[in-house]
């Protein structure tokens, strides 16, 4: 060894000397801080207050702070509160079940079937890029696409296919899907590629060393082991679509509501507390399909990684 | 520094570690001479890591203490006790290059680039990867990885470096070669040097001292040589290999001479010296098992009246080029196996089903401590560095 | 069944890559027509057929009379993402490390944070808008907006840190202690440099979900408007191609960044490769 490194002091800012320790617990409080912070102020005070908000008078364009329980009476009792859930819950379905499946079919393809790892980074990729755009953007560009004159129509009847231009493309129940799962599948395939990339390939060989044909072991080992990526897949295009409002105001045209879109016209209108009121229910009822998904499939394991 | 801290001489005191419920090192004491190659060997769970560790500075002592060079250094950083931990993953930092990694230690102390870029390549070129300097870890293979990971370890002088699990990772071949190497590489810069293993072969190849353990506490602590051929207890004697464990009921005692009497009324005779056992108690010894004999027994024969005799049926034969490893089915036994020359086997090669004796000499009968003795005092390391 | 891994693929791998091909498709087509089409001459349409070929719309956006304050909005929403991803970046980070370690209420910070993310966007911006109105403070894009981009931003800066920490290896930073580097320097020499491509993640998350987000801004930017709010007037006001082009210029911006982003990734990756020379062996010996 060369003498000279022996001799030389050590610079102090090495770990020569003992520094001064503070308790762990406090530096992790201190580095959670900030976040925690900002998250409370932002995040949970606003929460607290439209509970609050919910439980006020209000006149033509001002709230009145009291204590009363009409705003949520009047909810429980409308029929039109019926209706807006009825109409909401009809979207969630339909479209939670087409990501679903297009979701678990993507996810199954890039995992299983596709062989080169950079392909499957590549295709991955390719599937998300339009995700970075904004969603109003994407919802827009489906009008010019489905409407009478549109690009979807043009093709048809240029096809022959159809002789007229077909209406509920655009402005229907049918548009305001199309939107919903142009916008939220990949949130279905990303948890979905998670899980499976998860799975262990030799499984799948075993099962069909065993005589499983392809399909049986879809069902009986790849779908099982991606329950926990179905369920926050479900979680997340759930919440999305209970909680829009601007794709079926402008998809449907108009014509059809759920409970955030009329929630939203009442905020308009400055008429915060019966729109508190609402939010309140639908957090309440949002929260309880997420603990019920929650309490089927364990999914702490995999968030925290 | 000063030159009096310089011996790495290791003592444990009293040293305990619990984790929770759990006694991961259970009133360690033993003393570790300033530049032997010291082994600890046993299975997971045996506390041998945590000990290591514990030295090192990566874990702290639940109770006892630990002095290297005289002084104490429970609580002192890993850098300020002049030790250096080789990890078993080698934890060679991803994102610098070969040099930098080797360079890190002396970053860290302050030194300039130039300096610190030289003396790094001089450590380099004595593990012999100098041309190596400018690549990436990923870049080099398992056996290369090492070597830098040990020339890391060592830029700052250390007096003490623990090895956990170093040879884990390689292929068999490589093991072999970096055995050597590890070897001559501990003589070269004479510092003490502690390493963590489970395979019985690997330590005694390289180690000066062996300390042998056994759920948290040392079985036994000496040179290999010894343990291997003196085993102090029926577990060390089956860790270590290479030997047979047999007990009996003391049936008579003549001269220095004890016979036993074992199962199927087998005589047993162990040399025991000046000490009188006492009568109907069990004592238990070890016979290696390249001492044994074999030989073909007929149905008639017995083994009436010869000591050290006993009869099986061979159960496994298996070829080891220099000897073949004879396993017999010997009733009231766990496993008896004896290890014969190649020649000697192929003279008259036994078969599975085969019915053997195995015989052996009085001389080479090595009695053992019972089993629940365990090593709580200082072992006198008589022949620590051989 | 045939074998997945090798051999000759099964039918149902084309069968699967029609429906994966479809899929892509369906995701770049609308946004293919809304390229074409904002590239229409001064008579174009909301619908084809296309009507001529410039640049018409592009410079409409500029005069601000017609179409509203796009670049001015637009400006706003740069500086703004600019300033979210890097708060983003410094808090996720330091509540990740914070994280590495058990300490009272961690559930509690974990849980509020993921509630923040599922919970719709028009809430928190709600709660926002009349929070500030009770204090008495007026709204704007660089305090209250900034704030609730915040909260749907640090969500998921965290978890991407839980993901890049939870796979980094606990030895390097034992072999940093080892060998002597302090706390801070075993942070920034060794912790850090190894999880930066996550952290460039991170900032990239925070800039995009920040520049494209609407939801939580709507009731939280005051008199002001970032530029998805400002596509959103533009919706109800706005019937020309004008539209169209706004779409296509952000879609470009976004686009810039994540490339910006994915080659600094790959960049690090490829310097820390440094180039070997062709005289030096090859890996084999032992």
């Amino acid at each position: 060894m060369s003498q000279s490194l022996d001799t030389v002091a050590p610079d102090a800012a090495s770990g020569w000397h003992r520094v001064a320790k503070l308790p762990p617990q406090l530096v992790s409080w201190l580095e959670v801080g900030p976040l925690a912070l900002i998250l409370l102020l932002f995040f949970g005070v606003p929460m607290l207050i439209v509970l609050v908000v919910s439980f006020f008078d209000y006149g033509r364009v001002q709230m009145i702070p009291a204590f009363i329980l009409d705003n949520y009476i009047e909810l429980f009792t409308s029929s039109l509160t019926l209706r807006l859930y009825l109409t909401t819950l009809k979207y969630v379905v339909i479209v939670w079940a087409v990501t679903l499946v297009i979701g678990f079919t993507v996810a199954y393809f890039l995992v299983f079937h596709v062989r080169s790892l950079l392909w499957q980074i590549g295709l991955f990729l390719l599937c998300t890029v339009p995700f970075w755009t904004s969603n109003i953007i994407r919802m827009i560009s489906w009008i010019p696409f489905l409407g009478r004159h549109g690009v979807f129509n043009q093709a048809l009847m240029a096809f022959g296919l159809i002789h007229q231009p077909l209406s509920f493309l655009l402005f229907s129940d049918f548009a305001v899907i199309v939107a919903y799962v142009h916008l939220n599948t990949l949130f279905m395939i990303v948890p979905i590629f998670n899980s499976m990339a998860r799975i262990d390939p030799s499984l799948l060989e075993a099962a069909s060393d065993a005589g499983a044909g392809r399909l049986r072991v879809v069902r009986e080992i790849v779908l099982p082991l991606s329950k926990t990526g179905i369920a926050l897949g479900s979680i997340f295009v759930i919440t999305l679509v209970m909680g829009d409002f601007f794709v079926v105001k402008v998809m449907s045209g108009g014509q059809s509501s759920t409970v955030v879109s009329a929630l939203s016209t009442e905020i308009a209108s400055l008429q915060y507390p019966p729109a508190a009121a609402s939010s309140v229910i639908l957090v309440v009822i949002v929260a309880l399909i997420v603990s019920a998904i929650l309490r089927l499939v364990d999914v702490r394991k995999e968030l925290t990684g | 520094m000063n030159t009096e801290r310089r011996t790495g001489e290791i003592q444990l005191v009293n040293l305990t570690k619990r984790f929770g419920e759990t006694v991961a090192v259970d009133g360690i004491n033993l003393t570790i001479p300033h530049g032997s190659y010291c082994c600890l060997l046993g299975p997971s769970g045996c506390g041998k890591t945590t000990m290591l560790r514990m030295i090192a500075g990566h874990e702290t002592p639940t109770s006892g203490d630990i002095r290297i060079g005289g002084a104490s250094v429970v609580g002192q950083l890993p850098v300020r006790r002049g030790t250096a931990m080789m990890f078993q993953s080698y934890a060679l930092f991803p994102h610098l290059s070969v040099l930098d990694n080797v360079a890190f230690p002396l970053k860290m102390r302050g030194f300039d680039r130039d300096r610190r870029h030289a003396a790094a390549r001089e450590m380099l070129s004595k593990v012999g990867l100098e041309r190596f300097a400018e690549r990436l870890p990923v870049q080099l293979s398992g056996g290369q990885q090492q070597r830098v990971a040990l020339a890391r370890s060592l830029i700052n002088n250390p007096r003490v470096l623990l090895l956990d699990e170093p040879l884990s990772a390689l292929d068999e071949y490589l093991r072999l070669r970096m055995r050597g190497e590890l070897r001559r590489i501990q003589r070269e810069f004479g510092i003490t040097f502690i390493h963590v293993t489970h395979t019985q072969l690997e330590a005694i190849a390289v180690a000066d001292v062996l300390v042998v353990m056994d759920q948290g506490r040392i079985a036994q602590a000496s040179s290999p040589r010894v343990i291997f051929d003196q085993p102090r207890n029926p577990y060390v004697a089956r860790f270590i290999g290479g030997q047979n464990v047999l007990g009996g009921i003391v049936e008579s005692i003549a001269d220095d001479i004890t016979m036993l009497k074992g199962d199927q009324g087998a005589r047993l005779a162990i040399r025991t010296g000046g000490s009188r056992p006492q009568l109907g108690s069990q004592l238990y010894f070890a016979i290696r098992r390249d001492r044994v004999i074999l030989s073909r027994a007929s149905e008639k024969e017995t083994i009436s009246g010869r000591p050290n005799v006993v009869r099986g049926t061979v159960h496994a034969i298996e070829y080891q080029g220099s000897y073949v490893k004879v396993t017999i089915d010997v009733p009231g036994l766990e496993e008896f196996v004896a290890n014969i020359s190649d020649s000697a086997f192929f003279v008259d090669p036994l078969e599975i089903g085969h019915s053997v004796f195995a015989s052996w000499e009085t001389r080479d009968v090595h009695l053992l401590e019972s089993e629940n003795h365990a090593q709580t005092t200082e072992p006198h390391l008589e022949t620590a560095l051989s | 069944m045939a074998s997945l891994r090798h051999g000759p693929r099964p039918w149902t791998f084309y069968a699967l890559a029609i429906f994966f091909a479809l899929f892509v498709l369906f995701l770049y087509g609308p946004m293919i027509v809304i390229y074409v089409l904002s590239f229409q001459g001064p008579n174009g349409g909301m619908t084809f057929p296309i009507n001529g070929v410039s640049l018409h719309w592009f410079k409409a956006l500029i005069e601000q009379e017609r179409t509203g304050d796009i670049a001015g909005a637009f400006r706003r929403s740069l500086v703004l993402a600019c300033i979210v991803g890097a708060l983003t970046v410094l808090f996720s980070v330091m509540a990740g490390l914070g994280f590495r370690r058990r300490f009272r209420g961690s559930n509690l910070v974990f849980y509020m944070a993921i509630a923040s993310l599922i919970m719709p966007g028009l809430f928190v911006s709600l709660g926002i808008g009349i929070g500030f109105q009770l204090l008495g403070i007026p709204l704007a894009w660089y305090t209250s907006a900034l704030g609730a981009q915040l909260t749907w931003t640090l969500p998921y800066g965290l978890l991407i840190m839980f993901a890049v920490l939870g796979r980094f290896n606990r030895a390097y930073e034992e072999a940093a202690t080892d060998l002597g580097a302090s706390n801070w320097q075993r942070l920034t020499q060794v912790t850090l440099p190894i999880v930066l491509p996550g952290i460039i993640g991170v900032a990239l998350f925070g800039f995009t979900l920040s520049y494209d987000e609407f939801p939580r801004t709507l009731l939280a930017a005051g008199s002001t408007n970032t530029l998805p709010l400002e596509i959103w007037a533009m919706t109800t006001n706005v019937t020309s191609p004008a539209l169209y082009a706004v779409g296509t210029v952000t879609t470009v911006v976004s686009f810039i960044v994540i490339t910006a982003a994915l080659t600094a990734i790959a960049l690090i990756e490829r310097r820390r490769l440094r180039r070997v020379s062709a005289a030096e062996p090859t890996i084999g010996e032992g």
